[in-house]
């Protein structure tokens, strides 16, 4: 009996001891055939069948291994996986569209693959093998792949300075400066300008409290595509209202413009104008409009836009340097615009507006054209009666001055502005999605998302916000949004440390009296010197090597148009005989270029053979005149030539022949192979072209009528 | 007994079906998808999408050629209508889909007189490297109308 139940009992044990062993084998074997399932051998079995149906399968799989493959860079702490998948990254062959993701090569970019990694262009998780780990926000990684749409955000976390690829980023941080971004946040690699807002110190002497209330409210003068004047217009071309709309109570309005409208520190005077201006000039019904013709001809819509309606259509014409001035009539005092009119840098000293030269004529005149043509009547119509301002809403009005940030960018005498008011954005970046306050909004938990919400409407996420409203059209604000994403604040390590490009600020700080001029007339508001200065003009650095001295005296005299498409011309400082020497003896001796020596220059005098020989060069064999006006007749892409005599040195000519990109670079006319008789040639016809100055005038004068129907026609298509 | 083996059965299943639950993603976050895009000249209402070849297709045609291969340009109208013969616009899809990439590359490159064709177009070979020029190329092909197909290699499945 023990025996038999001994051996049912074996029995019963062998059973279990037989079943825990199967169970214990297929536990054991969970974890292989687990493995040999993994997704990223999925894909390499796939890669290897993807590449028999291409013709060059024994090239695309030289490589291949049925491992996991990785790029690991430790100067950049770069371990990216991304490879094991995408196989055929750097296989030139599979750049085709039509080739499947994963498998597809990357189109060219001036940094391997191999030499980078992934992830720092990419972001996302490089040491991840699974697709989901790999690309997207998970608990354990917070930083998912950079939506390809603002991958230009990675160019910029290394390249501090403006990369030409790059221009979504770069429009992006030229928004940011724009909108005064850095009035209240801390920006990467931003500089604070030395003015943000205008100086309000003596803001009581220029506008009404009525019109301080107006602009507060609604701070923007400017139309929008409709020709509505909105609160919230804003043109996306280069006419960017910088005060934003910020959201101010009843109360708050009539505080912060009693406080303003009692700030004048120093009074204005009124300027006196020669009696015998005012006796001939005043009553006359049509002082204004010769004002116009003044304010034309001086140029100032270069600087400054006016809004224009035709055929229904409102559109601002004119620069973006200066406000925009359609109502401004409506707005300043008299006797302040006069005073400003005369030295504008009295009353604004960090203002970029040139002091020009008036005779009591002109300025008469064009005041006039500004106070009774540049106005609007139902400008101030829907302000309450304000009254005279009351001492607790002045007190209460300094308060706000600080609290809603206007101390950030405006400055005020004696007024200390609140330390840090916005929060720090130059980390922005690199922000984890848990590091993030949504508060209740229901916008997507991501960074992108998180950016585009608080600039569009603060209060969704954060509902004590105090940043104003910015409407932006999507392209700026996917540009904003980009350069935002760029600011990850110092690299991680210090592989990348190294491979910074730094932003550079250039210098130029003439001397003598060049500079006295030079800072009157403010050239660098939109010439560039040497890298610094504006954009908007040619770049003078080499315009000594360019432009003949007696032809630069008589254009700064009276600058007439050398390309006609332009909509933005040189103003007309009338400046004096002397200043306009100063300036082009400064510049022949100091602004010239190490590619063109006068020394080396050919020196083969230039015989009626050359000349004719150039002028069928010129017109037969390659064709300039599709591009240059001479006459009446040619192109306008580059430069009207008909004054080349007057106006270019032939040293310059000829070196800008040889090669315009050594002069100039970033020109678009394309470097050609002339042979030295060839340039020879050209440079004689081309020192044959001269203007009378009758002519020069005239011409001048047609491209100004021609002005502002160009304008109209500039819708861009980008 | 059988009620708590079943609860602990519940138990242990209910905690193996949340250990071995994949984080569920809640949906995609990209918001874009393409590197940049471009309205279609002929219908502005669309927009097509590019790739980063055609991007930079894209900068260096609002760089160099809008002057005269476009009907208005960033600066103003073009140059277009002042040239005889009239250049082709850049998505003119019934001129530039007949012509081959090596075609279209040797153009620019080399300007039209080395091709018969009016010397008015200059060659741009010593100006933009061979990889711009290709560029350039994408992006006419991509913004053609009508759109350009590519031909069907031989060999190519």
């Amino acid at each position: 009996m023990p025996a038999e139940r001994m051996g049912q009992l074996s029995r019963r044990l062998r059973l279990t001891f037989a079943l825990t062993s199967v169970l214990f084998l297929i536990a054991l074997a969970i974890s292989p055939v687990k493995d040999s399932l993994r997704e990223w051998k999925r894909y390499k079995r796939a890669y290897v069948q993807f590449t028999q149906s291409r013709p060059d399968t024994k090239r695309l799989l030289a490589d291949y291994r049925p491992e996991i493959d990785q790029i690991w860079l430790p100067e950049l702490s770069v371990v990216d996986r991304c490879t094991t998948c995408h196989s055929g990254i750097d296989e030139p062959s599979l750049l085709d569209p039509t080739v499947p993701q994963p498998f597809r090569a990357h189109p060219p970019i001036p940094h391997s693959v191999r030499d980078w990694g992934c992830t720092i262009c990419h972001r996302g998780q490089g040491a991840a093998t699974e697709t989901a780990e790999a690309h997207e926000t998970t608990l354990a990684w917070e930083q998912p792949l950079l939506p390809v749409h603002f991958i230009q955000a990675s160019c910029g976390t290394c390249h501090r300075a403006d990369l030409p690829e790059a221009p979504e980023l770069n429009r992006g941080r030229q928004l940011l400066t724009q909108l005064n971004c850095v009035g209240c946040h801390q920006l990467q690699d931003a500089v604070r300008p030395s003015m943000i807002g205008p100086d309000l110190t003596n803001i009581g002497s220029k506008v009404s409290r009525a019109w301080i209330y107006k602009w507060l409210k609604q701070p923007r003068t400017a139309t929008d595509k409709d020709g509505n004047v909105t609160a919230t217009g804003y043109d996306s071309s280069d006419s960017l209202p910088r005060m934003p709309q910020f959201r101010l109570t009843e109360s708050e309005l009539r505080a912060l413009s009693a406080y303003l409208s009692t700030l004048h520190a120093k009074s204005i005077e009124s300027y006196r104008f020669d009696p015998r201006v005012i006796a001939a000039l005043s009553g006359k019904s049509d002082v204004a409009d010769q004002g116009e013709v003044r304010f034309r001809q001086m140029f100032c819509s270069t600087c400054h836009s006016l809004a224009v309606t035709r055929a229904g259509e409102t559109k601002l014409i004119g620069g973006d340097i200066g406000p925009e001035l359609t109502k401004v009539g409506s707005k300043v005092n008299r006797d302040w615009l006069v005073a400003w009119l005369r030295d504008p840098q009295s009353y604004l000293a960090s203002s970029m507006m040139p002091r020009y030269q008036w005779s009591d004529e002109d300025l008469y005149k064009v005041t006039q054209y500004i106070m009774t043509s540049l106005t609007d009547s139902d400008l101030l119509s829907d302000v309450p009666q304000l009254g005279e301002p009351a001492a607790d809403e002045i007190q209460a009005g300094r308060r706000l001055f600080i609290d809603k940030g206007c101390a950030s960018c405006h400055v005020i005498d004696g007024v200390a502005p609140q330390h840090d008011f916005g929060p720090d954005l130059s980390g922005l970046g690199k922000k984890d999605v848990s590091q993030l306050s949504f508060g209740e909004s229901k916008i997507p938990r991501n960074l992108i998302a998180y950016i585009q919400g608080k600039i569009t409407n603060p209060l969704s996420v954060n509902s004590a916000a105090r940043m104003p409203n910015y409407s932006l059209p999507p392209a700026d604000l996917d540009a904003v949004t980009t350069a935002l994403l760029s600011m990850t604040g110092p690299p991680a390590t210090n592989g990348l440390q190294k491979l910074l490009v730094p932003r550079t600020a250039p210098v130029f700080q003439p001397t003598g009296e060049f500079r006295r001029v030079y800072e009157r007339y403010k050239c660098y508001a939109c010439h560039e010197f040497n890298g610094f200065g504006g954009t908007l003009a040619p770049d003078l650095s080499y315009e000594g090597s360019r432009a003949q001295r007696q032809w630069l005296i008589s254009f700064l005299k009276n600058p007439l148009t050398i390309r006609p498409t332009l909509i933005y011309r040189m103003p007309q400082f009338n400046m004096t005989d002397q200043e306009a020497t100063v300036l082009a003896d400064y510049i022949g001796l100091v602004l010239q270029s190490p590619a063109v020596d006068p020394a080396n220059a050919d020196t083969k005098p230039f015989t009626p053979a050359d000349v004719a020989l150039g002028k069928q060069l010129y017109e037969v064999k390659y064709q300039c005149q599709s591009c240059h006006t001479i006459g009446a007749t040619g192109g306008y892409v580059g430069p009207n030539l008909n004054n080349t005599g007057n106006w270019l040195t032939s040293a310059w000519i000829e070196a800008w022949l040889r090669n315009p990109q050594a002069l100039v670079p970033g020109t678009i006319e394309p470097r050609r192979t002339f042979t030295p008789d060839e340039i020879h040639a050209l440079t004689a016809f081309l020192l044959t072209l001269k203007q009378q100055g009758k002519t020069a005038a005239a011409a001048s004068l047609s491209a100004e009528a021609g002005i502002s129907a160009r304008a109209l026609g500039s819708e861009s298509r980008r | 007994m059988i009620s708590r083996t079943f609860f602990l059965v519940c138990l242990v299943g209910a905690l193996f079906v949340i250990g071995c639950r994949k984080n569920s993603n809640p949906g995609s976050d990209i918001l874009r998808v393409a590197y940049d895009s471009e309205p279609d000249w002929n219908d502005p209402q669309r927009s097509i999408p590019l790739n980063y070849q055609q991007a930079q297709g894209k900068r260096i045609f609002y760089e160099q050629c809008v002057w005269c291969h476009a009907d208005s340009t960033p600066a103003g109208p073009s140059n277009r209508s002042n040239l005889n013969p009239m250049p082709a616009l850049m998505n003119d899809g019934s001129a530039l889909n007949g012509e081959s990439n090596d075609y279209l590359r040797n153009v620019i490159m080399f300007g039209g007189q080395a091709i018969s064709k009016s010397a008015m177009m200059p060659p741009y070979g010593q100006l933009l490297t061979q990889q711009e020029i290709q560029d350039v190329v994408a992006y006419t092909r991509v913004i053609a109308r009508p759109a350009y197909r590519p031909p069907v290699r031989p060999g190519a499945r």
